[in-house]
């Protein structure tokens, strides 16, 4: 187990098999590469919080949890990074951010993770959108 | 900022391995060919800040707006 401080969650004690790297950052944040992501045995959601700031926390989802018909190109050279085989071996998450009652779904930078090696870049999906979903 | 003058089919070039090449001029719009090392990211710039723009609006989720998350994707 490892402490993680956050700024808003308190302390953490999180399975060091959480940790995901990426070795690119996520856009934006070239310079945070550490993170880990925390799952609920009771919902969907996933916390992703930097190890390198404690500032920086995103709330994710596995993408087919809300849309199952997502499809996506993903480079040869973000495979050969992951070390992934298949895109289907991989984990595909997206970023949830809330405004009132609105929910903004950002199909658009989906971040790929290999969940053997713990590994994840974050992609721009040209043709794809935000989506707003109403929160009830 | 660094300012050349090119013609149709000449290249800049940035660095030992990336040429930008001018191939096209219609109107107002200039079509380039880019080679680079593939870990080199290409996108167009208006693209990449808007995405660079959502990603901080999202960066500093709160525990309360969290919580409310986690029971709108409530496992059944």
């Amino acid at each position: 187990m490892i402490e993680v401080r956050t700024a808003r969650f308190g302390v953490l004690k999180v399975p060091e098999d959480n940790i995901v790297y990426f070795p690119e950052g996520l856009l934006g944040f070239s310079r945070l590469k550490k993170y880990v992501l925390l799952d609920y045995k009771d919902t969907y959601v996933k916390l992703l919080q930097s190890l390198d700031d404690p500032d920086i926390t995103f709330g994710v989802i596995n993408v087919f949890e809300i849309e199952p018909s997502y499809e996506f190109k993903i480079p040869e050279s973000v495979l050969r990074l992951l070390e992934l085989k298949r895109i289907k071996d991989a984990e595909v998450l997206v970023i949830l951010r809330v405004e009132g009652e609105k929910i903004f779904v950002n199909f658009q930078i989906p971040l790929v993770i290999n969940p053997i090696n713990r590994k994840g870049v974050q992609i721009i999906v040209e043709n794809a959108s935000v989506k707003v979903y109403n929160m009830h | 900022m660094l300012v050349l003058t090119r013609k149709i089919n000449e290249s800049i070039r940035i660095g030992d391995d990336i040429t930008v090449r001018v191939l096209e001029i219609k109107g107002s719009q200039v079509r380039l060919g880019i080679e680079a090392p593939e870990y080199v990211k290409i996108y167009r710039d208006e693209l990449y800040r808007k995405v660079v723009k959502e990603n901080l609006k999202a960066s500093r989720i709160d525990f309360v707006t969290f919580e409310k998350l986690k029971k709108v994707f409530r496992k059944k």
